[in-house]
């Protein structure tokens, strides 16, 4: 055995994991797919005496399309949206931006809730589920509530879960018909490694016009970022001018720390290269 | 704590007990001898400990044992048949798709859950699919002729 001794909790039901959780505060936390979880107790960075199993609890990885938008359980695996018809018809870059983690082992065991709740500054998904205006659902002792995703992270490993919430659902509202999206990832050491910068971009054209524009990004800054301010954008005419002055716009709301992926002055340099060139494939 | 848990293992049935701190990894080497899954890196990066999970290709160095109640196993220890190896065993002995042999395992499970997906794969699928194993010895493009081999193989069949 390789990881100190913990107890494995099963409960049956969200409700019954959130009184799990509070029962044994700090010394517990959810485990989902495990893939940071386990290996972290593994390396002996982290200790619980606790984990409240949330495979156990039946229903949660469903992914349905409503009227609205989709709504994906956050048990659902990586691979497992990567692969849906009904993701990859509705939310392309979503699809995409999924099959960009790790591996396909990692990818099949790893779940939505676990990559959100994570709240690690370089993950490949938030950023095109910033850009379609996802909400997660939260649920605990006392009772549900929706946040969107833009503000459901509060800092670098940071989020506003409360002792005993646990994420349950994503929703994703679908985007315009006339819109369009993409996820690029600059990997900057090799192929299948954590990005050194993820860009995802919404764009719908009016007669060649800007009409919808949102970006999200990843890599840097504390947390995942939807950049703000571009609806000043809408009206202006597709061009290299537009698109430096909405780098600049962009730039501007970066933090982007140094680490083994790149310095920062490197990342800003390059999240204006990925910026402009997910915006020029989008605006062709 | 300690439980039982029941696992099929390369078809057969086991009734196991298991600590909750057991890695699937732990309960497959040292419970049952099957010494194909080996750990290297440890942490999900490298594939030397792939195996498959009710056909899905995951890494047993950090799943844990007593989660898998019910779930089915496959090693490699269980691909070939009284007489004759696996396709995929035998296009990767055929083309020297090893070298120490020690990322084989990984790979050809990660090959058989690969060509389970995409029948007929083309290469940027076969690396894709396999960019997640790694062979410290270099050996890609003998993997690589293996994988298309036992492609051509399978689908025949
Ligand atoms: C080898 C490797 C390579 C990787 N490469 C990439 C990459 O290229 N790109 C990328 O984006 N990511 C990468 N990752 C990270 C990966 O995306 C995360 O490990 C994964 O998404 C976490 O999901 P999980 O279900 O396994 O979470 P877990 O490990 O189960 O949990 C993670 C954290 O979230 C909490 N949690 C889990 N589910 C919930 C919930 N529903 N509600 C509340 N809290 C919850 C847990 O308590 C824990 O703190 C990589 C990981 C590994 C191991
Ligand atoms: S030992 Fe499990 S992936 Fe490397
Ligand atoms: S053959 Fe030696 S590690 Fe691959």
């Amino acid at each position: 055995m390789t990881i100190p001794a913990f107890d494995l909790l099963k409960p049956g039901s969200v409700a019954e994991a959130s009184e799990m959780l509070l029962e044994h505060g700090d010394e517990a936390r959810p485990i989902a797919g495990g893939t940071t979880l386990v290996i972290l107790m593994k390396q002996r960075a982290l200790r619980f005496s606790h984990l409240v199993d949330l495979q156990s609890i039946p229903g949660l990885e469903r992914i349905t399309d409503n009227d609205d938008g989709l709504s994906i359980g956050a048990l659902a695996t990586h691979r497992s949206v990567e692969r849906s018809p009904l993701v990859q018809r509705r939310a392309p870059a979503l699809a995409q931006a999924f099959s960009h983690v790790g591996n396909v082992r990692i990818r099949e065991t790893a779940s939505v809730g676990g990559n959100l709740a994570h709240a690690d500054y370089r993950l490949d998904p938030p950023p095109a589920l910033l850009v379609h205006g996802a909400e997660v659902v939260l649920a605990g002792a006392e009772g549900t509530r929706v946040v969107a995703l833009k503000d459901f992270y509060r800092g670098m490993y940071e989020t506003v879960l409360e002792p005993g919430e646990i994420l349950v659902e994503v929703r994703v509202p679908h985007a315009a018909p006339a819109a369009r999206t993409v996820y690029s990832r600059f990997s900057s050491l090799s192929a299948n490694d954590w990005p050194c910068i993820g860009v995802a971009a919404l764009l719908s054209l009016d007669n060649g016009n800007v009409g919808e524009l949102a970006l999200g990004l990843s890599g840097v800054a504390e947390a995942p970022l939807l950049a703000a301010g571009l609806e000043r954008f809408q009206g202006e005419s597709c061009s290299e001018e537009l698109w430096d002055a909405v780098c600049d716009v962009v730039d501007e709301q970066l933090s982007p720390v140094s680490d083994l992926r790149g310095s920062a002055d490197y990342k800003r340099e390059m999240t204006r290269v990925w910026v402009r060139r997910t915006l020029r494939e989008l605006a062709s | 704590m300690e439980r039982n848990i029941s696992l099929t293992v390369n078809g057969r049935q086991r009734e196991l007990e298991v600590n909750d701190a057991d890695t699937l990894l732990e309960v497959l080497r040292d419970g049952l001898k099957l010494w194909s899954v080996r750990e290297a890196c440890g942490v999900g990066a490298c594939g030397s400990c792939t195996v498959l999970l009710d056909g899905r290709p995951v890494s047993a160095c950090f799943l844990l044992a007593a989660r898998l109640d019910g779930r089915s196993v496959e090693t490699v220890e269980g691909l070939a048949g009284d007489d004759a190896l696996h396709p995929i065993q035998q296009a990767f002995l055929e083309n020297d798709a090893a070298q120490c042999g020690y990322c084989t395992p990984g790979f050809i499970m990660a090959a058989k859950a690969l060509l389970e997906e995409h029948g007929d794969p083309t290469d940027d699928q076969i690396r894709d699919y396999l960019s997640g194993n790694l062979c410290r010895c270099g050996g890609y493009p003998n993997i690589m002729r293996a994988v298309r081999a036992a492609a051509a193989r399978t689908s025949d069949r």
